[in-house]
């Protein structure tokens, strides 16, 4: 363990063509916190979490994850990580997709147990385990042996992030976990990300559930075009803020969801 | 390699790729209008039609076109015609495309909205104005790349009409390589012709295809 | 049609039959290794590999297979290969069938969702794990039925074989109706099983595919 924070962002920039998608993100996350990224559609908040464990390449700027710099040979440009070191990375960092990905030709236990067999190099016996146990933890005991298009969205997210859970990351980034999932099947995948919030587990989530960026992150960062224009506590972003762009976001999610 | 064999030998492989060009052409063309009458055996609410459909697509697209291609030669003097090998495998290409044809109608048919139909119904079209002004020229639209495809397969299908006797690209060139002792050189300019007969054909298949769209 | 006539081709036929399974099988291997290599070649990012590899596929997919087989048997010599009838025509067939097959895999490697390849990447899975535990066989089991189709299309060329005197069953038959006078009768018997041949594989193939696919479309 050393004393550098979890994430640290310095002047991330990253464009597509001429779309400037992030533009100079300087960000810190230390251990055990929670922050959310919230913000318009297309304001580079997916882009940004995906920098994060080098999914998207970024133009300028660091990312370093627990003081290590991700993606680009330290001290030399932007010459690229070797895979290998690359891999090293990011199996300390979990990851959860808005369309789970799981993967459809191994049962839920399979899917949990893939990972540590083939990363962690466990045996079978010990990896489905571990994999029955986290997926105890999230509550699906019962559902090791269906295969992922017999479970619900909710079903498949919470096996999704016991995959990712199975190989104690010390870092978890959600992405729009909640976004493809019929509206009452949120309230079971935010309850887990509750859970993990509560037991320490330092996580950055991109998501438009304000209820829960408010109840749970210790931080909000507000993005529009690809910079981070409010952030701070909850109350202080979604109550104190006075910057326009984040009272109009805020009036628009306020509108559609009383009706 | 020698060029010289081949450029002896290319005026005539030409003179007989252009025999393998146009009986693919009449190839195809036959195979449109089996096709579509077979198609419309398949698709009739006839239960008997239906089958005969059904069985001659099974039929026609189970068995090697070489066996086909001999089951003609021998059936019609075994019933007592006798036609040129020519016709013989000219007819033997029309039948077996002529399954193809059926399956390429009938997934563009299934392709045009069932509500256009009944819309014209419900104006008081005539069936024969439906088929002929509605389901048709969108049909021939859905179905002109897979039908260019076919074209193309065809083509190189003719190749083994050159057993019964028809003097086409294939056989002009196994001619030449036996007398000339060069069958590489011979056997590889014939796969170019037919490479570039491909290419030209769907070139103009794309082409056609553009202006569809357009219109 | 006399059915002690063949009776009395049987041995022949039943040796034409064992040749024609094994130019099936062994084109049909040969086949699919090729085109799998050749698919995997196209998706490096080394541009001349990939020009290299789409001038294979459209050579070989726009000339007949009859004239390949000629090219390599008859031709063959030439450039110092020199194989049996049958030899020439299990290659003739793998090449063939490799153009397709190449076809096929790359349609297949463009199923896999990239989702679920990023998510084994942001697992830290290495590149040869993946292509193996996830993208194999998700793309396999999207590739069954233009498999099973490219098989039948394999099996019946193996009859074009019979063109340069290879033993498989359409050269026995033929050799059969050209002793017997009884042409006809005789290919029609050759019609008719293969039509049963390939309707047999044909639902063999839809009851794998059913199989492969029950679990992920969730009917199991």
């Amino acid at each position: 363990m050393n004393d550098a924070p979890m994430i640290e962002m310095r002047g991330v920039s990253k464009s597509f063509g001429t779309l400037r998608v992030l533009d100079g993100i300087d960000l810190t996350v230390d251990r055990s916190e929670v922050v959310c990224l919230i913000g318009p559609s297309g304001s580079g908040k997916s882009t940004l979490l995906r920098c994060i464990n080098f999914l998207e390449s970024y133009d300028t700027g660091e990312v370093r994850v627990e003081g290590r710099l991700v993606g680009y040979v330290e001290g030399n440009g932007r010459r690229r990580m070797p895979d290998r070191a690359l891999r090293e990375i990011r199996r300390g960092i979990g990851m959860v997709f808005q369309h789970f990905n799981l993967w459809p030709h191994m049962t839920a236990l399979g899917n949990v147990a893939e990972p540590l067999i083939r990363v962690r190099g466990l045996a079978a016996a010990e990896a489905g385990l571990r994999a029955r146990a986290m997926l105890g933890r999230v509550g699906l005991a019962d559902k090791e042996g269906e295969y992922p298009a017999r479970l619900s969205g909710g079903q498949q997210q919470r096996v999704a992030i016991a995959r990712s859970l199975a190989m104690e990351p010390r870092l978890m980034l959600f992405d729009e976990p909640t976004s493809a999932l019929d509206p009452e099947l949120v309230g079971e995948v935010l309850q887990v990300m509750r859970d993990l919030a509560t037991e320490g587990m330092t996580m950055m989530v991109v998501t438009h559930e304000m209820g829960f960026a408010a109840n749970v992150a210790d931080r909000i960062a507000f993005l529009d075009r690809g910079r981070i224009i409010a952030y701070g506590p909850p109350r202080h972003v979604l109550h104190e803020s006075t910057e326009p762009r984040l009272r109009q976001f805020l009036q628009t999610y306020h509108e559609r969801n009383n009706f | 390699m020698k060029l010289q064999v081949t450029l002896d030998a290319f005026p005539y492989l030409l003179e007989a790729a252009g025999t393998t060009l146009w009986i693919s052409l009449l190839g195809i063309a036959l195979g449109q209008v089996i096709g579509a009458a077979v198609c419309l055996c398949r698709v009739s609410p006839l239960r008997p039609l239906a089958r005969f459909g059904a069985v001659y697509v099974s039929f026609f697209r189970g068995v090697p076109l070489l066996v086909q291609l001999l089951l003609v030669y021998y059936f019609l003097p075994y019933v007592g015609i006798d036609v040129p090998p020519l016709v013989a495998a000219i007819g033997s290409l029309g039948l077996a495309s002529g399954a193809y044809v059926c399956e390429i109608f009938r997934g563009a048919l299934t392709a045009v909205p069932k509500g256009q139909a009944e819309a014209a119904q419900s104006l008081g079209f005539p069936p024969a104005a439906i088929w002929r002004r509605i389901l048709l020229p969108q049909m021939l639209r859905i179905s002109l790349p897979a039908l260019v495809n076919e074209l193309i397969l065809l083509l190189k299908a003719s190749s083994l009409i050159s057993v019964v006797g028809v003097t086409e690209l294939t056989r002009s060139s196994h001619t030449f390589a036996a007398s000339t002792y060069h069958p590489l050189e011979i056997y590889l300019t014939a796969a170019f012709i037919y490479l570039l007969m491909n290419l030209c054909l769907a070139a103009a298949g794309a082409m056609a295809e553009r202006r569809l769209a357009a219109g | 049609m006399d059915f002690a006539l063949y009776l009395r081709y049987g041995p022949a036929l039943a040796s034409g039959f064992a040749v024609t399974l094994l130019c099936w099988f062994g084109g049909a291997a040969l086949g699919l290794a090729l085109g799998f290599v050749v698919a995997l070649l196209q998706r490096l990012s080394f541009a001349p590999l990939r020009w290299l590899t789409r001038t294979y596929i459209e050579v070989v997919r726009g000339t007949p297979f009859l004239v390949q087989l000629f090219v390599l048997y008859d031709g063959g010599p030439s450039f110092g290969l020199r194989l049996d009838a049958t030899s020439s025509g299990i290659l003739a067939l793998g090449i063939y069938g490799s153009a397709y097959f190449a076809e096929i895999f790359r349609a297949g490697f463009n199923a896999v969702p990239p989702g679920q390849v990023e998510a084994a990447a942001s697992l830290g899975m290495a590149p040869f794990t993946i292509l193996r535990r996830i993208r194999l066989p998700v793309m396999l089991v999207a590739i069954v039925p233009a498999l099973t189709n490219m098989l039948i299309i394999l099996s019946k060329e193996t009859v074009v074989l019979s063109i340069i005197t290879v033993p498989e069953l359409m050269y026995q038959m033929q050799t059969m109706a050209a002793e017997t006078f009884a042409a006809f009768e005789t290919i029609l018997a050759m019609a008719i099983l293969y039509w049963i041949m390939v309707e047999l594989v044909a639902r063999a193939g839809r009851v794998v595919e059913r199989r492969v696919t029950a679990f992920m479309t969730g009917a199991a």
